[in-house]
């Protein structure tokens, strides 16, 4: 058998390289092939390079060889687990060849997957409130929306016949439930009181309705006789610790005996109320009155299965005809109808509200606790994705901007057999493999910034580390945000034409220079547009903060629960006045802040005719003692203020602005008298009796509710014997000296009774709590989105000069300055962010006037606010370029000339 | 000779019987076997060959290894355990294949 020599064999692995033959192991068969069956015809007598040539023909020349070539690597990736080890291992070594670009997307993208993580978990928490209730798609609550003497409520109390009429009149009615707030209880054993503030009462078949799950007691005969109280595990424990408290007797506000006949397992952080005592309103008077008008219960019920509730709301409005109309008729006089009551602008309706929308879509008057607002939900989750996506621009920007790193790297494999597919999958587990190490790292920023959050959020989240379906969604979340960050990248880095790439062409183009372009004027339109959202929502919580509000809020002490002091109340307050430390005192609920007594009433001038709607107004009515306006620093504005001097002032009363508007009094308005019913001994107006009063002083209008609201009328008079908290002004300037005067004296008076106390301003700043929230939210998202896209920024920057590192050298031999070789390069990111102003400042301009058309008392935004966020995002991105800018002009040119 | 289109869904048994029957083999080899166990009429194209025996290989049926012939190198290969237990499983499936097709053709296969 013919042999083929050395050189023939040269010759053969030559030329088989000339056509494209060359991956490891397959030239080497291929050859081993080829010389076979050229020895062959050889031996049949054939010179070497026709055998040559037949051999190759049966290939199919080179075409057939480079086809086969293909097949052979195709059929070698038939194990995907191999090729994606090779991928991980190259990813890998990328990333560690690239430490600070990896560092740079990592950080970003841990940071920003981090928030996301929290938002995600808060999400989830707020919409599974009230899920866990059995049967909790078939609970409903009824909500009215009531329009009568020109004043607006929509609000949860409903009539306290309601309930019984649900159940005995509406067969699609499974069980109701009403409760009636009356305020914080005192609870003791014997002698010393705790204060329970979430105490509620509730009609029988609370359990019914709510399948609490009880320790102890029986769900249906819980709440059935008068003086009964079922209790949550946790006030079992505070009042019987170590004891069954099945069964014990609890003295309530030191008056009522009741027996505890259930206690139930704590209601989950996921309710919409969480009372720790229910007590029974069995027997209850005011429960069982038949009287439509009052509106004093929150009203809830178990819908059958199948039922409709539309159809069930739609039967409401007879129900208020048949029932309500007669009543209101009796009072309003008998030329009363329901036309003419609609017709002068009043309206009495009653809608059904389903237990799923109570936390997101609820916030009426009446609510158990605050709820959430949906709106918040949907603005925080846009605000994580807008946090995300800014980390993901950077992933893409750094990948593409690196590109021509890169483009021989993506060259030489393409030669070397690589199919576009494979580069691609190349680049794809690249930022996958980031994305997960990005994740872990999150998971870890969650879990420290939870603490931070709750804080904020007043929640109380944990992360799922013991949930299989966490780890699942984090690990698919990982992939997802992977492949997002990456398929831009790796398309555009696979489809690099080996040739040109090769011989030096990098035809990085003005496609991706755009594409790149655009996506940081994203990143920072975004910046911008929440460092302006921060910036109003602190000017305007300033704002309200130092506005006049009508009344001073400074250095006033609320001593609350006074009532538990009993016939002390009066000797105690001289007490604490006498300490000198004090300069005024007043008894009166009715504080200008959230939580004061409200009372709302028709009146009229005297001598009109209140059955003419029109003549009504409805109007705030305090029950104040003498040293109030004096002790709350209230400005009469007319006439004078309540005097003991004036036995007459027993009848007297005291306006503010607003209601002098309203009232729009004929003559003077000192003096004017005003008139509505008088009670009736058993509850209700008597109308065959007038209660009189005569204006003797205006004051200045004050701030009484959220400055959200606009100034509302108020009355007010004296009254003796109000319940309520006392409220000190104090002179001293160490606020924890009064306290601990008050509370001293409290403890001589009041023995076993809880000191509860707090101070005006803070009760005042509560009320804009969620506004403070907002603006600390918006905060940490605003410098966390700068804090990305400056990363983003450091990076490109860092590469650009990399790049232009000769180019710079070259300017500076020619005697460029430093300086302005650093403006030369921060030049073109500056446009961008300038760009990125232009267009976050009108957005900003429409998110804002949105956000404050809900106040009635709003600060102004000018011009210099925009400008001033501009300029800072500007700032803090120029001082990130001229670092990286000022480093490479610094540089000694002849370093970067030297080699080549 | 017959047509290549014919040859494709039975390629990977045949290689796997003429292994079975000759132990270790190169790819010429291969060819070369077929050739004459065929009469000439099944030829074996290099572009199908190759790739098929990559694929065994990766699929864990055949093994290689790799001789030093001066410059050049030659892989034979040989069937491992599962190839091996594999080889009558796909032969039977062919054999009945064929009677098969010899019933729904109406022919009598000699």
């Amino acid at each position: 058998m013919e042999s083929l020599t050395k050189d023939h064999i040269d010759y053969i692995i030559k030329d088989l390289s000339y056509r494209g033959i060359v991956a490891e192991g397959v030239q080497e068969e291929l050859l081993d092939h080829i010389c076979s069956v050229t020895e062959t015809e050889m031996d049949k007598g054939s010179r070497f390079i026709d055998a040559y040539h037949l051999a190759l023909r049966s290939f199919g020349h080179t075409a057939g060889l480079r086809q086969t070539q293909k097949q052979i690597i195709k059929a070698e990736n038939t194990k995907p687990m191999d090729m994606l080890r090779n991928y991980f291992t190259i990813a890998l070594r990328n990333l560690r060849k690239y430490r600070f670009y990896s560092f740079i997307n990592i950080a970003g993208l841990s940071i920003g997957l981090g928030i996301c993580l929290i938002i995600v978990l808060f999400v989830v928490n707020e919409l599974s409130y009230d899920k866990h209730f059995a049967n909790a798609d078939r609970i409903y609550r009824v909500r009215s929306e009531i329009t009568f003497g020109g004043s607006d409520s929509r609000m949860l109390y409903t009539p306290s016949p309601l309930a019984a009429t649900l159940a005995s009149d509406f067969p699609e009615v499974e069980a109701t439930v009403h409760f009636r707030n009356r305020g914080s209880y005192l609870v003791k054993r014997t002698d010393e009181n705790i204060k329970e503030p979430n105490t509620m009462w509730a009609s029988k078949d609370f359990f019914k309705v709510f399948q609490v799950p009880l320790i102890a007691g029986n769900p249906a005969t819980a709440l059935a006789e008068p003086n009964s109280v079922a209790i949550s595990k946790t006030l079992a424990d505070k009042l019987f610790p170590g004891e069954n408290a099945m069964g014990q007797t609890l003295i309530l506000d030191n008056q009522i005996t009741a027996k505890v006949n259930a206690i139930y397992q704590d209601l989950p952080a996921q309710t919409h109320f969480h009372f720790n005592l229910l007590i029974s309103l069995e027997g209850d008077k005011e429960s069982t009155e038949n009287r439509w008008y009052s509106n004093n219960f929150q009203t809830y019920f178990l819908l059958r299965k199948d039922a409709d509730p539309k159809k069930l709301e739609s039967k409401l409005p007879q129900l208020i005809v048949d029932r309500a109309m007669p009543q209101l008729k009796e009072i309003l006089g008998a030329d009363f109808s329901m036309e003419k009551f609609k017709a002068s602008g009043n309206k009495l309706e009653y809608y059904v509200q389903p237990l799923s929308d109570i936390h997101l879509l609820s916030n009426y008057t009446g609510e158990f606790e605050p709820n959430f607002d949906i709106t918040y939900i949907y603005l925080f989750a846009a605000i994580a994705a807008f946090i995300l996506i800014i980390a993901c621009i950077n992933f893409m920007n750094l990948s593409t901007a690196r590109s021509a790193n890169r483009a021989k790297e993506v060259g030489i494999r393409k030669v070397m057999g690589s199919f576009r597919s494979h580069l691609m999958r190349q680049f794809l587990t690249e930022s996958v493999l980031l994305s997960i190490l990005s994740m872990l790292l999150a998971m870890g920023i969650a879990y420290l910034l939870l603490p931070v959050f709750n804080d904020l959020s007043g929640r109380a989240l944990t992360m799922p580390f013991k949930s299989g379906l966490f780890y699942t969604i984090i690990f698919l979340a990982s992939l997802a945000v992977g492949v997002a960050a990456g398929f831009y990248p790796s398309f555009f880095l696979s489809a690099f034409k080996p040739v040109q790439v090769l011989k030096g062409h990098v035809a990085l183009g003005m496609k991706s220079g755009m594409v790149r372009s655009a996506l940081v004027v994203f990143q920072f339109t975004v910046s911008i547009f929440l460092v302006i959202g921060t910036m109003a929502v602190y000017r305007q919580l300033n704002y309200i903060q130092t506005k006049k509000l009508g009344f001073n809020k400074d250095q006033v002490l609320v001593v609350d629960d006074a009532y538990a002091l009993g016939t002390n109340r009066v000797a105690y307050k001289n007490e604490v006045m006498n300490t000198g430390k004090m300069e005024s005192a007043t008894m009166s609920g009715y504080l200008p802040v959230e939580g004061g007594y409200r009372s709302d009433n028709p009146w009229w001038i005297e001598g009109r005719d209140p059955s003419m709607q029109e003549n009504l107004v409805s109007i705030q009515n305090w029950r104040i003692d003498y040293d109030y306006i004096k002790t709350l620093g209230m400005k009469i504005k007319e006439g004078r203020d309540f005097s003991q001097e004036f036995p007459s002032d027993s009848s007297a009363v005291i306006l503010n602005e607003a209601a002098i508007k309203t009232f729009n009094f004929p003559g003077e308005v000192i003096g004017s008298r005003i008139a509505t019913f008088a009670d009736a001994p058993g509850g209700g107006p008597d109308k065959n009796k007038l209660q009189v009063l005569t204006v003797i002083g205006v004051v200045e209008n004050f701030h009484f509710q959220s400055l959200r609201e606009n100034f509302s009328p108020v009355m007010m008079f004296i009254s003796k014997g109000g319940g309520g908290p006392i409220s000190f002004r104090f002179k001293s300037e160490d606020a924890q000296e009064v306290i601990s005067i008050a509370e001293a004296k409290w403890k001589a008076m009041a023995p076993g009774q809880p000191f509860t106390y707090y101070f005006l301003d803070d009760r005042f700043n509560n009320m804009y709590a969620a506004e403070m929230r907002l603006g600390k939210v918006f905060g940490i998202f605003a410098t966390l989105a700068i804090l990305i896209a400056c990363l983003g920024l450091f990076a490109l920057t860092a590469f650009t000069a990399e790049q232009r590192t000769k180019e710079i050298g070259i300017r500076k031999v020619l005697g460029a300055s430093i300086s302005s070789i650093v403006l030369l390069l921060s030049k073109e990111f500056g446009k961008l962010i300038l760009i990125a102003f232009v267009l976050a400042a009108p957005l900003a301009w429409f998110g804002i006037d949105w956000w404050l058309k809900d106040y009635s008392y709003r600060t102004e935004i000018g011009v210099g606010l925009y400008l001033l966020a501009g300029l800072a995002a500007f700032l803090v991105a120029w001082i990130t370029m001229s670092f990286q800018s000022f480093r490479a002009a610094a540089s000694n040119p002849v370093k970067s000339l030297r080699s080549e | 000779m017959h047509s290549p289109e014919l040859l494709k869904g039975t390629l990977q048994t045949i290689i796997l019987k003429v292994l079975k029957d000759h132990g270790r083999m190169y790819g010429y080899e291969i060819t070369q076997r077929v050739k004459e166990l065929s009469d000439s009429r099944l030829l074996l194209t290099e572009g199908a060959l190759y790739p098929t025996l990559h694929k065994l290989e990766a699929e864990g049926l055949l093994k290689t290894e790799t001789v030093l012939l001066g410059k050049r190198i030659r892989k034979y290969y040989t069937l491992t355990t599962e190839g091996k237990s594999l080889v009558r499983e796909r032969v039977n499936e062919l054999v009945d294949f064929i009677k098969t097709m010899s019933n729904v053709l109406q022919v009598k296969l000699a």
